[in-house]
């Protein structure tokens, strides 16, 4: 079940490596720049998953030794995580819609007048 | 007192973030309020900062700040925690100072453009990110702030997007920096997951049991890529050369003088602090290997520039790596001469795009082919950039003589001990940049305030006073830093070192006394630096005034022969004949204009390494493709190397 996991979110990130490095549509970067952010939080949330154990919802009084949860960090990290990730993309597609104006095409190739 | 003391560190970094926020608030109506806030705000954070001075640096107290007063249980840091040793203290220093100084220069540099609300607020969270980061306690703190570094840093490269070119930086600037925060987070979750904790003090007390974990190696590769991200390090270099050179020139010298420091200082760190792993030979060659690729291949691509900020960008990117080889070397000396650069670097580079700033304010062009002769319009401005550009090439008595000095000497240093050749080559690319930097300054200061004036150029006027004066603040500091490195060494310098060497009695300070025994951590400090005795810039000075008064009188001794020759040749011939419009393979009219191109200047140079110079020339395409390809497959050979070695 964990092993599906990591498995999981290798193949994200590297496909998301994948389409940053090959794919020359700005758009088509963008998904990428997404599904790295997307296997790192599966990463992050797997980190800290205990198997069969409970929300970690405990008032003081009912923490004990023996009460078995989740790690609840890892899930804060990932929801800072994700938000952070929302802003990624909602910036790079501002900074696309411009570019489209400017240069009048997504075309990373086209778009190289800041070289050598 | 002292208890109201330990407040200042949060503060500091929230006087920034609110200031940022209130300018929203209230600037959108009052310019002059708008001013205000940002000058209230970025002066209260350099008081906190230099207030704090008396009892870090000089009595050596760690102060901690538990947030929400969440202070460790049972031997687990369950708050996040800002931990201000002297070291953070160092660079805390570096980002107020920087902060302070573009802030006022922005108040004259920005006025002509719209929406400054938006500068300010961006700027503002920017230098708050920054400061909160090297004062930082909590790895994950510091990823946020590296987004937040990241994120305010593209949109102000972007802020002018009306100039040719500030989007295309801004969009590869996001791309191939989020590719190195994601690094980071990457290294984070798999250090949780071995550790199961974030505080930097108690993952330093823990990480060195885990040695021969390969995980650790895993996460240790994966931080240190996302840091070297953040300090522009080779292969991430073309992002801050697009980055600076069409980002407002306020915005450069963060960039330049704060940004990069992040890096650096993530990199002393987590080398020298969580991983405490920098005495092992890989970690060295590692760590200064990457740091002399990228001053020396940054330091040639700045022969190819034509456009003023984009060269200062790729200069600045070298002397950061000068930095990184510093440190890389694991002695006290090196960390000190690394840690000296740094300060140096963010003093004469944040100078010299502040004056790169001003002869864009006033003649509105970058252009080293078509600017000429500013020296007579500009005066104040031109001996302000010589004073940078003396400071950057290493030039006695300023500042950067003094590091680089340290520098090599650490180096040579290394390379006597270790009897290896690998530090003695590192040395000679150390001098051998030093010297095309000169070469390279040489060029900019003949194609910008000397030669010949372009006419379109005539009315130019020097830069108001408000601009002039956080330049002239630079200079002195400049000037003052190179003057007395003795007691920078003793006062800045010295601390700050014996914090790097001294990860005990860090831990302590966070997790209580005695967890760092617990966990068989022992440190020893750092007591002295190890620099020779007999070095004083103005022995140097002297030296150079002497070479300098030789060359001259041989010069004028060998003049007046040759001039005799060739007035007695132009007797002889006809003046008609001499007349170049006559000669039979040059005829033509003589030209009017004729100055030394920049680009010219030193194309014999060029040319006989033009196989070199083609080849990064292309490797710098402008395809963001090929940047994040560089970016992965460095990151790959960095992670086989680790799980091999460590």
């Amino acid at each position: 079940m964990m092993v599906t996991n990591y498995i999981g979110c290798f193949v994200l990130i590297v496909l998301g490596l994948y389409c940053m490095v090959v794919k020359h549509n700005l758009i088509k970067i963008m998904m990428g720049m997404g599904l790295v952010d997307y296997g790192v939080n599966l990463l992050l949330v797997t980190v800290g998953f205990h198997y069969g154990g409970t929300a970690p919802i405990f008032n003081i009084a009912e923490l004990t030794r023996a009460s078995f949860f989740v790690d609840p960090i890892p899930q804060a990290l990932t929801l800072t995580s994700v938000v952070i990730g929302a802003c990624t993309t909602a910036m790079s597609l501002a900074l696309g819609i411009k570019l489209k104006e400017q240069y009048g095409t997504l075309d990373t190739r086209k778009i190289r007048r800041l070289n050598g | 007192m002292s208890a109201f003391i330990n407040n200042f560190p949060v503060l500091a970094v929230m006087t920034l973030f609110v200031g940022g926020f209130l300018n929203s608030l209230v600037g959108r109506r009052h310019a002059v309020l708008q001013k205000i806030v940002v000058l209230v705000a970025v002066t209260g954070a350099l008081a906190m900062m230099l207030a704090l001075v008396k009892p870090v640096l000089v009595d050596g107290e760690i102060i901690t700040y538990w947030l929400g007063n969440w202070e460790p249980v049972e031997g687990w840091a369950i708050g996040i925690a800002l931990e201000v040793d002297a070291l953070s203290l160092f660079f805390g220093l570096i980002v107020v100072v920087a902060v302070f100084v573009s802030g006022v220069y922005s108040f004259t540099y920005m006025s002509r453009d719209d929406s400054l609300v938006n500068y300010y607020t961006l700027f503002m969270m920017l230098g708050g990110s920054v400061l909160g980061l090297v004062l930082s306690g909590d790895l994950f703190n510091i990823f946020v702030m590296v987004e937040i570094m990241t994120f305010t840093a593209v949109a102000l490269t972007a802020f002018r997007s009306h100039y040719e070119g500030a989007l295309e930086g801004a969009m590869k600037y996001l791309v191939v920096g989020s590719l190195g925060s994601t690094f980071l987070l990457v290294g984070i979750a798999i250090l949780y997951s071995q550790l199961h904790t974030l505080n930097l003090a108690q993952i330093a007390a823990l990480l060195p049991e885990q040695s021969d974990n390969p995980l650790a190696g895993v996460a240790f590769a994966f931080l240190f890529i996302g840091f070297a991200s953040k300090a522009f390090l080779f292969p991430f270099q073309p992002l801050a050369a697009d980055a600076h050179a069409v980002a407002p020139a306020s915005i450069s010298l963060m960039i330049s003088g704060v940004l990069t420091k992040c890096g650096v200082y993530g990199i002393i760190r987590l080398c020298y602090i969580l991983y405490q792993n920098m005495d092992l030979a890989v970690v060295q060659y590692l760590v200064t290997g990457f740091g002399a690729v990228t001053m020396f291949i940054c330091v040639t691509m700045a022969f190819q520039q034509h456009n003023f900020k984009r060269l200062l960008a790729f200069h600045s990117i070298s002397q950061v790596g000068y930095v990184i080889t510093a440190v890389g070397l694991g002695s006290a000396l090196g960390v000190s001469a690394g840690l000296y650069h740094a300060m140096n670097h963010t003093i004469f580079k944040g100078l010299l795009f502040l004056t790169a700033g001003a002869v864009q304010h006033q003649t509105g062009s970058l252009d080293l082919d078509g600017l000429g002769g500013l020296s007579k319009k500009m005066p104040s401005t031109t001996a302000l950039f010589l004073i940078g550009a003396a400071s950057i090439s290493g030039l006695p008595p300023f500042n950067g003589f003094a590091s680089k000095w340290m520098i090599y000497q650490a180096t040579f240093q290394k390379g006597v001990e270790t009897n290896n050749f690998f530090f003695i080559i590192v040395c000679v690319l150390a001098l051998l940049t030093s010297v095309l930097t000169l070469a390279s300054f040489i060029k900019v200061t003949q194609s910008v305030f000397f030669g010949q004036l372009p006419e379109k150029y005539k009315d130019v006027k020097e830069v108001p006073l408000l601009m002039r004066v956080p330049m002239w603040i630079l200079a002195v500091l400049c000037i003052v830093t190179g003057l007395f490195p003795t007691q920078v060494q003793n006062w800045l310098l010295l601390p700050a070192t014996n914090a790097v060497f001294s990860a005990a009695s860090y831990i302590d300070a966070a997790m209580g006394e005695g967890y760092a025994a617990l966990h068989n951590i022992v440190s020893s400090g750092v007591t002295s630096l190890g620099v020779s005795t007999c070095w004083s810039p103005l022995s140097w000075l002297a030296l150079l005034f002497c070479v300098t008064c030789a060359v001259t009188i041989v010069a004028l001794l060998g003049g007046p022969d040759n001039k005799e020759d060739s007035h007695v040749s132009t007797a002889d011939e006809n003046a008609e004949e001499l007349d170049p419009k006559y000669e039979p393979f040059f005829s033509g009219e003589e030209s009017v204009y004729s100055q030394v191109g920049g680009s010219d200047l030193f194309w014999g140079f060029k040319h006989s390494w033009r196989k070199y110079f083609t080849f990064w020339t292309n490797w710098h395409s402008g395809v963001v493709n090929d940047y994040t390809l560089y970016g992965v497959v460095v990151t790959a050979f960095v992670l086989l190397a680790c799980i091999i070695v460590l």
